[in-house]
C-alpha cells in the first residue's frame, strides 16, 4: 500500500474545506459566547437549538420546497422566539449563578428537547439536496454547499458585530455583558437584555443549524458535535471576547482540516481536544485574551 | 369503599385471564430490529420481511398447529439496546423462537442473549465472519459473509484491466470485514491497494478522507458502508470532484432510497446485493407480488434475507415437528433448500456457504444488475465519467 503523497494542491484543498467549515464554527460560537458573556450561563443546549433550525429547514425544504436558504427567515425568528421563551421560563433563574446550575438545567433541556425531537420526528437521518457539485478553480474543488453556507455564514456574523456596535440595544448588551451591576446603574433594563441576548444567542444556532443541514444529515443529536466545537471555539478565543469566538472557529476548522492531513479520520477527531486541554494549561484566557 | 376497589380489581383480573388464555395457544417469535437510527432504512425492510412471512405462515394454518405471532421492539440501531430487548423478549415476553435483529453490530450483540438463554437465533441479517467465529452453538446465517460483497466490483475492474483501489469503510464489524475482504480479492488479482482508511460511525463529513483519495487518483473507490454514510460519501465526491472509474458500496446503494435522495448523483454507482427480484429463485415471483401488496413497495434483499431466513427457520420447526433448540440445531445444519432469496445451506458453525452476491449498477434511474455474467440483466456503464461531464 503506497502512503498519502502530501502535495500542496491537497493542502491548499484542505486549507480552504477547513475555512469553509470554520465560518460555520465562529456563527454558531458567537451564539454562545454572547450568552456567556451577558449571562455566564453556559448553554449545553446550543447544540439543541441547532438542531431544531435544521429541522426548521428540513421540513420547510421537504414539505414546501422552500429554498434551504431562503428558509433562514423563518427559522431565526422561531429559534429566537424558543431561546427567549427558554430564557422567560427557566435559564433567568440561573443568570450569575454558580457555573454548576446553568450547566445542569441546559443540559436537562437539551436532553429533553432531543428526546421530543426523536419521539416526533425519529432517529432517521434525513439530508436537504439542494445544491450539489462544485466549482473548480484548477485542482481546487469547492463545495458550492459549503462555498454558500460559508458566505452566509460570514454575512450573518457580520451583521451580528454590526448590531453589536451600531445599535443602542447591541451596545447595551456588550455594557452587560461587561459589568452587569453597573449597566444596571446606568438604567439598562438587563432581564430584558438578557432576554434578547438569549434570543439571540439561539438564533445564531438555529441559523448554524440551517447551514449544516445543506451539508450534513439532519437527525435529533446533530447538534452534540457543535456544543463541543463551540466550546472549543471559545476557549480558543477567549470566554466572552466576541471577536476571538470568530477567530477561534477559523482556527478550529483549520487545525482540523489539517489534522485529517497527518491523522486518519478517527485520529483527527481527537485533535480538536488536545487542543483543548493545550491551550487551558498554556493559555486559560483564549489566545486572544478573554475574561476571567 | 376499599372493598368494591378491590372487587373490581379482581374482576378485572379474572377478564384478562379469560381473555389471555386463548392467546397462550399462539406461538410467540420476537426479534428486534432498527426501525431508527442509522440502519433504520433497511431495518424497516426486515420488518417488512418477518411480517410478511408471519402472515403466510398463519394463511397456511400456523406452525405445529398453532397461530405464530411476531413481537418486534425497536433497538434504535444501538447493540446495548438490543441486548436488554431480546432479554426481555425471552425472559417476560416468553418467546418460543427468536429471529436476528439488522446488521451484524447489532446481531454480534444480540446473540450473546440467546446463546446464554439457548434459543436458536435465525440470524436474518448478519454477515460477517467473525460472528460465526465465537463457537456459539445457537446461531443459523442466511446471508453470504461481508467478505464478498465486493467481489462483484474486483471482478469487472480486473475484466478492464483497472490497476489500484482505493478501500474505506465504517469502522464496525461488517464494515470492516467487506473492507478486509475487499483488499483480500484485490491483492489477489493482482490489482494495487493505494489507500485504505476506516472512518467512526456516524461521521458525516467525509471531505478529509476523499480529498486524500483524490490525491492517488485511483482507478476504483469501495466502500465498506452502511447507508447513510453511503449517500454523504457519494454526495462529497460529487463536490469534491473525485472521479475514479467505478465507484462501488457495499450497503445502501441497492435500496431505492439511494437514488431517491441522490437523483442523478446516484447514477454510475455500483452496489452490492444479496438478492435482486429478477433472479431466478423458486417462488421468487409470489414473493415479490405479495409483498408489493403488503406494502406498497418494492421488495429489496433486506426484506428478501428476512423472509427467506423466517421461511427456513419455519421449515426446520415443521421437520424437527419440536420448539427445542437442539433438535432445530440438527434440522437447520441438515438442510439444503432453495428460497425466493436463493440457496441456503451451513457448515457445522451455522455459517452460510451455499448463497450468492450480485452487483448491480445505477443506469438512468434503475438498477440494473451487471454480475455474476450468468443472472446480469445488462452490461456495466464504463468508464464512470467525471463529474464536471455529466
Amino acid at each position: 500500500m503506497t502512503s498519502v503523497q502530501i502535495t500542496g494542491t491537497m493542502l491548499f484543498q484542505l486549507v480552504v474545506s477547513g475555512l469553509l467549515a470554520g465560518g460555520l464554527y465562529a456563527l454558531v460560537a458567537l451564539g454562545l459566547s454572547l450568552i456567556f458573556g451577558v449571562m455566564r450561563v453556559i448553554n449545553i443546549a446550543h447544540g439543541t437549538l441547532l438542531m431544531l433550525g435544521a429541522y426548521t429547514t428540513y421540513w420547510l425544504f421537504a414539505l414546501a420546497g422552500m429554498n434551504p436558504f431562503v428558509s433562514l427567515v423563518v427559522s431565526i425568528p422561531i429559534l429566537f422566539v424558543v431561546g427567549a421563551i427558554l430564557q422567560k421560563l427557566f435559564v433567568h433563574r440561573v443568570v450569575n449563578a454558580p457555573e454548576l446550575s446553568s450547566l445542569l438545567l441546559t443540559f436537562g433541556i437539551s436532553i429533553f428537547i432531543a428526546n421530543v425531537a426523536m419521539l416526533a420526528w425519529s432517529a432517521d437521518y434525513r439530508s436537504v439536496e439542494f445544491l450539489t457539485g462544485s466549482f473548480l478553480l484548477g485542482p481546487i474543488a469547492l463545495s458550492k454547499p459549503r462555498l454558500v453556507s460559508f458566505c452566509v455564514a460570514l454575512a450573518l456574523t457580520g451583521l451580528a458585530f454590526v448590531f453589536l456596535h451600531r445599535t443602542k440595544t447591541g451596545k447595551a448588551i456588550r455594557a452587560t455583558s461587561q459589568h452587569r451591576d453597573v449597566a444596571q446603574v446606568c438604567g439598562i433594563n438587563v432581564r430584558r437584555i438578557d432576554l434578547i441576548t438569549f434570543g439571540l444567542g439561539a438564533a445564531l444556532a438555529g441559523a448554524g443549524g440551517s447551514l449544516v443541514s445543506v451539508m450534513f444529515a439532519v437527525y435529533p443529536e446533530m447538534g452534540q458535535v457543535y456544543v463541543f466545537k463551540s466550546f472549543l471555539v471559545i476557549v480558543l478565543g477567549g470566554a466572552g471576547n466576541y471577536p476571538g469566538a470568530f477567530f477561534g472557529g477559523l482556527l478550529l476548522g483549520l487545525v482540523e482540516g489539517l489534522a485529517s492531513l497527518f491523522l486518519t479520520a478517527q485520529l483527527s477527531e481527537v485533535i480538536a481536544y488536545i487542543l483543548l486541554v493545550i491551550v487551558l494549561l498554556v493559555r486559560p484566557t483564549g489566545l486572544l485574551g478573554g475574561r476571567a | 369503599m376499599k372493598r368494591h376497589w378491590f372487587g373490581a380489581l379482581l374482576v378485572a383480573a379474572m377478564v384478562a385471564g379469560l381473555a389471555t388464555s386463548p392467546a397462550a395457544q399462539e406461538l410467540k417469535v420476537g426479534a428486534s430490529i432498527s426501525l431508527t437510527g442509522t440502519y433504520a432504512k433497511p431495518g424497516k425492510y426486515t420488518q417488512e420481511g418477518y411480517l410478511l412471512c408471519e402472515k403466510e405462515i398463519n394463511d397456511k394454518g400456523g406452525l405445529l398447529g398453532r397461530k405464530v405471532r411476531f413481537i418486534i421492539y425497536d433497538d434504535k440501531s444501538e447493540p446495548p439496546t438490543a441486548i436488554k430487548l431480546y432479554e426481555k423478549l425471552i425472559t417476560e415476553d416468553k418467546v418460543e423462537l427468536v429471529l436476528g435483529p439488522y446488521s451484524s453490530p447489532v446481531t454480534n450483540a444480540a446473540s450473546t442473549v440467546s446463546e446464554k438463554y439457548k434459543k436458536l437465533m435465525m440470524a436474518t441479517l448478519a454477515a460477517t465472519t467473525s460472528i460465526w467465529e465465537r463457537g456459539f452453538k445457537y446461531l443459523v446465517m442466511t446471508i453470504s459473509p461481508a467478505e464478498v460483497y465486493l467481489e462483484g466490483l474486483v471482478d469487472l475492474a480486473v475484466e478492464r484491466g483497472l490497476k489500484t483501489i482505493a478501500v474505506i469503510n465504517e469502522d464496525t464489524l461488517f464494515s470492516k470485514a467487506a473492507a478486509k475482504g475487499t483488499i483480500e480479492l484485490a491483492k489477489k488479482k493482482g490489482v494495487q491497494v493505494v489507500f485504505h482508511e476506516a472512518y467512526p460511525k456516524g461521521t458525516t463529513d467525509f471531505s478529509a478522507l476523499l480529498i486524500k483519495i483524490k490525491s492517488l487518483n485511483p482507478d476504483v473507490i469501495a466502500a465498506g458502508s452502511y447507508f447513510d454514510d453511503a449517500v454523504a460519501t457519494t454526495r462529497q465526491m460529487k463536490e469534491l470532484d473525485v472521479n475514479p472509474r467505478m465507484y462501488g458500496v457495499t450497503v445502501g446503494g441497492d435500496l431505492p432510497e439511494f437514488y431517491q435522495l441522490l437523483g442523478k448523483t446516484a447514477e454510475f454507482v455500483y452496489g452490492s446485493s444479496q438478492w435482486e427480484k429478477s433472479l431466478p429463485y423458486p417462488g421468487i415471483k409470489e414473493f415479490v407480488a405479495n409483498y408489493e401488496k403488503m406494502w406498497n413497495r418494492e421488495p429489496v434483499y433486506h426484506s428478501a434475507a428476512a423472509y427467506g431466513g423466517c421461511q427456513i427457520y419455519a421449515e426446520a420447526v415443521r421437520r424437527a415437528n419440536s420448539l427445542d433448540s437442539d433438535k432445530l440445531r440438527e434440522q437447520l445444519l441438515k438442510l439444503k433448500v432453495s428460497t425466493a432469496f436463493g440457496d441456503y445451506q451451513v457448515d457445522e458453525r451455522g455459517f452460510q456457504i451455499a448463497h450468492k452476491m450480485v452487483l448491480h449498477q445505477w443506469q438512468d434511474g434503475k438498477k440494473v444488475t451487471v454480475w455474476p455474467a450468468a443472472v446480469a440483466e445488462g452490461k456495466p456503464l464504463y468508464p464512470t465519467p467525471p463529474w464536471q461531464r455529466r
